[in-house]
């Protein structure tokens, strides 16, 4: 896999995005829902992308986290360009570089926390107790300690979600990106999520993106990034400037 | 990953159990309907097995054990007489009315033995002297006769005991053990002359004459000069074995209804099995697609749902084999159905899962493989 030496853009950049653009089917229900998008996330930040149902977020996720091949332009995540990768290429990008954090969690109903938390390292081939051991201890630092054995539908959906962060953590990555991660949590819960989420962001060498509607979350973002129509309609450097934008 | 994977098998229990279930049943139907069926073809050849010799003559028409056409007496000496023969005896058998102390009949096999050799005797005596057989009126009878040839269960037939055939008497000289007939007829032997007296008189009353390849000769090549130098058809003990069993599968129905049950076995492990290991890979899409988008290869995933498919095929693979190991044990006491297990057996059907298995694995990895991961963004 090629990667620069510099782990990165030397300007500091996590994520760089030129000119990406995807469409869905073809003919009459061809759905152009990338529209040459340039996009960037800082290093240590907490990126929030937002917009209406159906501006592309979702979709401009997919393919920064490479589950989604795109069909135009160019990606550099952390010094790795995407495009011209192959598919076995990528799938080692995802297992090294990326964690993610779902809207409904997705954790396996069937296994415990601890295995749950354990499976990207076991993805990545580390040994069963070693991988144990990282999970605990991460469960132990969220709070969930104590409960590693517990089967996740015995637990809240904040702390499901809490699991999934140390899911998404637990392997290093340097990418986490979250999909609507307060949308399945009340108020309170979803402000100690997106607290925890912003923790995690403060790293020289990670970057969090995170796709919301949900405007109770939009105060904790570094920078905001607002689509619109397939296309990065406007970049906000602060909540404040968003607001502002907004007329809020 | 591997043990994860066992773990989301065994978590959800229903899909587990009708998986197992459903591969136990396959296993079960094909397993008992083949040993059925093996112990059925075994009982067509039980009529050699009671007689035994290497070369068997009979009248050129003849394909099978059970349907036998009368030759003249004079044949015996015309194979005597071939290159290659060491010796050769004649042998009388046929379904014969007994009559009992109390009046009613019952159907026996008669079996009449060259009195000089007693070629052709019983596989095992139980009790009696088999050289008894020269005495006149004399029988040995096997122990299924002992059943059938008897008052009461109080009061079984034995040693001296007598009974009628053809409105003669027949005295008891010895009890022995024999395979199960294919029509279920107990088995009389007594002396070829014997046997002429007893039998209803024909023009024709030799059934078969047993001979034995002469020092030098395989039984194959006496069997190849008999029929060269007689005109009869005479089998090595494979051969007509051979003829026998083929002579069933091309003009009786058993083998079709078998190999439907077999085949019907077969269908509903591959159905059950493959929808219901593909509707619990459906179920757990959302989690196999988030173990793709965090990086677990299609390679790893489709050997997870190996392990997982071949797990509950093992498993309902030994249930099935069990129970049809204890159906045999408990059929086998009681000697009927029919029952054989070679151990060939247990391999078709362990081959026969296992492809059934492969296939609804397949069923999962075909989905797995055409899975996006990013479908986990979709909710």
């Amino acid at each position: 896999m090629a990667e620069n030496n510099n782990n990165g853009n030397s300007n500091g950049l996590a994520v760089h995005v030129r000119e990406v653009s995807k469409t869905f089917g073809a003919g009459e229900t061809r759905i152009q829902a990338l529209k040459g998008v340039d996009f960037d996330a800082r290093k240590g930040e907490m990126l929030m992308v937002v917009g209406p149902s159906g501006c592309g977020k979702t979709t401009l996720l997919s393919v920064i986290a490479g589950t989604l091949q795109f069909d135009g332009g160019e990606i550099d995540v952390f010094g790795t360009p995407l495009h011209g990768l192959k598919q076995r290429e990528i799938t080692e990008f995802r297992k090294r570089t990326v964690g993610f954090i779902f809207q409904q969690f997705n954790l396996i109903p069937t296994i415990s926390l601890l295995e749950n938390v354990s499976v990207p390292l076991l993805i990545n081939g580390v040994r069963r107790s070693v991988a144990e051991k990282k999970s605990r201890d991460l469960l132990e630092q969220l709070g969930l300690g104590g409960r590693e054995n517990d089967l996740p539908l015995l637990l809240s959906g904040g702390q499901q979600q809490r699991v999934a962060i140390a899911r998404a953590l637990v392997h290093d990555p340097k990418l986490v990106i979250c999909d609507e991660p307060t949308s399945a949590l009340d108020k309170d819960t979803g402000a100690k999520i997106m607290e925890s989420l912003r923790a995690v962001a403060r790293h020289p060498e990670r970057c969090v993106i995170v796709v919301t509607h949900d405007n109770r979350v939009f105060k904790y973002a570094d920078r905001m990034t607002e689509m619109e129509d397939g296309r990065v309609h406007k970049v906000h450097e602060t909540y404040g400037h968003y607001q502002q934008n907004e007329g809020t | 990953m591997y043990r994860l994977a066992l773990k989301m098998l065994l978590g959800d229990r229903a899909k587990y159990i009708m998986l197992v279930g459903g591969l136990t049943f396959a296993s079960l139907l094909m397993t008992q309907q083949c040993a059925v069926f093996f112990g059925l073809l075994s009982w067509t050849t039980s009529h050699m097995r009671n007689m035994r010799a290497s070369i068997w003559v009979v009248d050129p028409k003849v394909e099978q054990i059970n349907e036998i056409k009368p030759m003249r007496d004079t044949d015996v000496n015309r194979v005597r007489s071939v290159t290659g023969v060491e010796f050769a005896v004649p042998l009388y058998t046929g379904v014969i009315q007994a009559r009992i102390a109390d009046g009613s009949f019952k159907p026996v096999e008669m079996i009449g033995l060259d009195a000089t050799t007693l070629v052709g005797r019983p596989p095992r005596i139980l009790s009696g002297r088999l050289e008894d057989l020269r005495r006149p009126n004399t029988v040995m009878i096997d122990e299924l006769a002992v059943q059938r040839l008897s008052l009461s269960k109080d009061h079984p037939l034995r040693i001296g005991d007598t009974f009628e055939i053809n409105d003669r008497e027949a005295r008891v000289i010895g009890i022995c053990r024999t395979d199960r007939h294919f029509f279920g007829y107990p088995y009389v032997y007594t002396s070829y002359d014997q046997a002429l007296q007893f039998a209803p008189r024909t023009r024709k009353m030799l059934s078969i004459v047993l001979a034995e390849p002469a020092p030098g000769w395989t039984a194959t090549q006496t069997a190849r000069q008999i029929e060269k130098e007689t005109q009869l058809k005479a089998y090595t003990e494979d051969e007509f074995e051979k003829s026998t069993i083929r002579w069933f599968f091309l003009n009786t129905g058993i083998p079709a209804s078998f190999g439907t049950t077999i085949l019907l076995g077969f269908i509903v492990g591959m159905a059950v099995s493959g929808q219901t290991f593909y509707s619990f890979v459906l179920e757990n899409l959302k989690h196999l697609g988030a173990l793709k988008a965090m990086g677990a290869s299609n390679g790893l995933l489709a050997r997870m749902l190996l392990l997982q498919a071949f797990t509950v095929g093992m498993i309902g693979y030994g249930l099935g084999v069990g129970l049809t190991v204890l159906f045999g044990l408990a059929v086998l006491k009681k000697g009927q159905p029919p029952f054989l297990m070679p151990y060939q057996l247990p391999l078709f059907t362990l081959v026969v899962i296992l492809i059934i298995c492969a296939f609804a694995a397949l069923l999962g990895i075909r989905k797995i493989y055409k899975l996006e991961p990013a479908v986990v963004f979709r909710g």
